[in-house]
């Protein structure tokens, strides 16, 4: 019999799971013992029970084509993606530290501007960011905190190291699949479960209300939270319900709700009004308040940033929050850190050059080829050139793309991103791999045990994205002896 | 509880409940055509005529054979009364009240959507027929099992029982459409004979015969099927069973208005009728009356409960 790791490559670039073809690393010791106990029947057989238990759960992400949308199966990959309990410790930290600084950023942003005052950063990209909204000036938010959820995208180059890809301070989604993914590991491999001490991560739903508790303008009494959706059309409704559901509270769409004149926001119920006092909302600002940002928004509610200025109701997150999830403010988050902090950062940032800086973007046009670059406010692997797999006409196009809007593009080194290994046919094969752990930030701080791992399940590929053939693991983090 | 849940709350009932009665009453034909000779004028057209699609059936089909009528009402998802169409419409939502269902009840209705669309084809043959109705009866009654059981008795809840039995009662009246064609005068000589069969089957398609047999204890005739079916109180698909379960759910839900005073005109005139006096002519128009009694009621209903989008926001 063939053995699934037969000519199991760990030289492309680090291996989460493999020191070698023949050597896994103490982490997956046991993973790796308990997968060849299998033949290849067996693992088919959990294979086949996986895709079967997200058809009947029905998580699904929808994709937008031509002919309509499709809701598609989400995409997964049985073998987990393991991370020892120490070092995610540190991780954790270091998540908790740059959330922590980027909130206290986007506060000083929208007050003194203390940051840009002490020549930490030009005030043109502040200026210049189309997620800049001066409606915000001098709003405060409950504890100062306007980014209350946060997913970060963390990744491991050559050298072992985990670094900060990006923060994603606007609507980050993907914590549903997260929270199914380790549903379905348990029904799919529950002997395994019960051997190996991985850290649980199903209080997220529960956190997640206590922090939007947290932040309700009312400290008396039980307050009203909904989750706000674009609607079953946006990509990420399955989400959307899935966290009104496991909170037990309302899942509503702008048509349900309203701002009467005492700047309170109400939705509407076979009781009548109900005020309501926190909004998850998974609506991006421009869409959130035709009477304030587009007028021409069917999705929003007339009067919701009335009633936020007003401080009658919480929004998470806040608006403007996105000013700090830019890809050029990305590259000052270390000198936030000491700025604000007054500490080194733990985890560290991808070297950025900045193309909005003649010399750096000097360097950037001379080194496409070598680099990775990408527009500094796009999310979901849009718009971006992987230099070393473009070719030379696609080079020369991204360079006057930059060129003409040189503000909105960074280029980073092409990382040798970490591999995990993947179930492909009949074997497991390295395959690239992110991970993207979520945040919580109201009167305290929260960082789920672990995070989405998303996987690049086209050979070769390092984008992740669902909607770019991405798929997804489950993410270990083990404690004990192993970990 | 947001008036839009609501809705579609009420909406996932009836579409369940509608599942449910197509599975029930095709099945329920398929035994009865097995007991009756072949020449009996009961064909398959009667299933088409109680739901009230004659006219949609023909412009798609030419012969109303088995074949022809069991795709139309099961698989046909171009017909919206479908047992399939039904099914699509229930998912879509709960899929859109997730929120306010426990998991098992998504799960459960998906499950049903997976397992009717994979099995579509198969139910040209009739031993697959049987065993894929047999199938959505169990997940109809799983679903219904645990909502009962796992959800608070809330007003969603009382949402989907609204929609449950609204539609529950509409059904009911239609079946008794199909048994008064079998007091016509002018019935054959042949089918006479095979009448007990006839209305044993009524009573079956309605879970009800061990019922009859315990309540009215005597033989199965028509005129007490049909008291039994309209005017039993207890009796979880009798007409008047119905109404007083609707008549509970609106007693408990906020800003009822005038609708309890409704209900019990309603009620009243249910317990008037008396079968055993009527001709066929006239059960006609009782149902007829009946059928229109409930269009009203969910007027009334949606009017009071869900929410009316204005011109502004239907964009």
């Amino acid at each position: 019999m063939k053995s699934i790791w037969e000519n199991y490559k760990t030289e492309v670039a680090y291996d989460e799971l493999m020191h070698s073809e023949f050597q896994p690393r103490p982490v997956s010791h046991r993973l790796c013992q308990y997968l060849n106990s299998l033949n290849k029947d067996d693992i088919d057989k959990r294979k086949v029970a996986a895709e079967l238990a997200i058809m009947e759960m029905g998580i699904s992400f929808t994709v937008y084509s031509d002919e309509g949308n499709i809701d598609r199966a989400w995409p997964f990959d049985i073998i987990p993606r393991i991370i020892a309990a120490k070092e995610w410790r540190m991780i954790e930290q270091g998540l908790k530290q740059r959330l922590t600084a980027l909130n206290h950023f986007i506060s000083d942003v929208y007050s003194e501007q203390a940051f840009i005052k002490d020549g930490k950063m030009p005030g043109d990209i502040i200026n210049s960011s189309k997620n800049f909204r001066k409606e915000c000036v001098g709003i405060k938010p409950r504890h100062n905190v306007w980014a209350n959820i946060c997913g970060t995208d963390l990744v491991r180059d050559k050298d072992g190291i985990m670094y900060v890809l990006e923060d994603n301070l606007r609507v980050p989604s993907g914590v549903s699949y997260m929270l199914e993914n380790r549903v379905i590991t348990k029904r799919v491999f529950p002997e395994l479960m019960q051997d190996i001490d991985v850290l649980p991560i199903d209080d997220y739903p529960t956190q997640l209300y206590d922090m939007l508790v947290s932040i309700a303008p009312l400290k008396n009494g039980r307050p009203r939270i909904v989750v706000l959706t674009p609607g079953i059309y946006n990509s990420a409704y399955f989400e959307h319900a899935y966290l009104a559901q496991q909170m037990g509270v309302q899942l509503v769409e702008g048509s349900d709700l309203v701002v009467e004149k005492d700047d309170c926001v109400y939705m509407r119920t076979i009781e009548g009004l109900e005020k309501i006092d926190v909004i998850y909302r998974r609506i991006d600002d421009d869409f959130l308040d035709p009477e304030v940002f587009r007028k021409d928004s069917t999705l929003g509610v007339r009067g919701l940033m009335r009633a936020w200025k007003a401080g009658n109701v919480a929004l998470a997150n806040a608006p403007g929050a996105g000013v700090a999830d830019d890809k050029v403010v990305y590259a000052y988050v270390p000198e936030m850190i000491r700025y604000y902090l007054n500490e080194e950062p733990i985890l560290p940032n991808v070297p950025t050059y900045l193309c909005s800086d003649k010399d750096q973007l000097e360097y950037v046009l001379e080194h496409l080829a070598e680099l990775v670059a990408k527009p500094a406010n796009e999310s979901g692997g849009y718009g971006m050139i992987v230099g070393p797999h473009a070719t030379p006409k696609e080079i020369a196009d991204f360079r006057d793309i930059i060129k003409k809007d040189p503000r909105n593009y960074i280029a980073q080194p092409t990382l040798a991103i970490s591999t995990a290994p993947t179930l492909c046919e009949d074997r497991l094969e390295p395959r690239h791999i992110d991970l993207r752990p979520f945040i919580l930030q109201g009167e305290d701080t929260f960082v789920t045990a672990g995070g989405l791992t998303r996987v690049a399940l086209k050979k070769g590929s390092l984008v992740v994205n669902s909607s770019q053939g991405g798929g997804s693991k489950d993410t270990w983090i083990i404690n004990g002896e192993d970990g | 509880m947001l008036s839009r849940s609501a809705e579609r709350l009420y909406w996932l009932a009836r579409y369940l409940e509608r599942t449910e009665s197509i599975a029930r009453l095709v099945s329920v034909h398929m035994n009865l055509l097995m007991d009756l000779p072949k020449d009996v004028e009961m064909g398959w057209l009667q299933l088409v005529k109680i739901n009230g699609a004659e006219q949609v059936f023909h412009e798609k089909y030419t012969v109303a054979n088995e074949a022809n009528v069991t795709r139309f009402l099961l698989a046909d998802a171009s017909y919206s009364s479908s047992l399939f169409s039904s099914l699509i419409a229930a998912r879509e939502n709960i899929r859109t009240s997730r929120d306010l269902l426990p998991d098992e009840a998504w799960e459960q209705v998906n499950e049903m959507y997976l397992y009717a669309k994979n099995n579509l084809d198969a139910i040209a043959s009739r031993r697959n027929r049987v065993l894929f109705l047999n199938e959505i009866l169990k997940g109809c009654q799983r679903f219904t099992g645990l909502l009962s059981g796992y959800m608070s008795h809330n007003n969603p809840y009382l949402f989907i029982s609204l929609g449950r039995y609204l539609e529950r009662a509409d059904m009911t009246t239609r079946i008794l459409d199909l048994a008064s064609l079998l007091l016509s005068e002018s019935r054959s000589h042949e089918l006479r004979q095979y009448e007990t069969i006839l209305w044993m089957n009524i009573l079956k398609s309605l879970n009800a015969l061990l019922m009859y047999r315990q309540y009215v204890r005597s033989r199965v005739n028509g005129g007490d099927v049909l008291n039994f079916l309209l005017l039993n109180k207890n009796l979880p698909r009798a007409v008047a069973c119905c109404i007083r379960e609707l008549s509970g759910c609106i007693h408990k839900l906020p800003n009822h208005d005038g609708l309890p005073g409704k209900l019990l005109a309603l009620s009243d005139t249910v317990q008037a009728i008396d079968t055993r006096q009527t001709t066929q002519l006239e059960l006609r128009e009782i149902l007829d009356d009946l059928q229109n009694k409930f269009g009203d009621l969910h007027t009334q209903i949606a009017e009071n409960w869900f929410l009316q989008v204005s011109a502004e926001q239907a964009d």
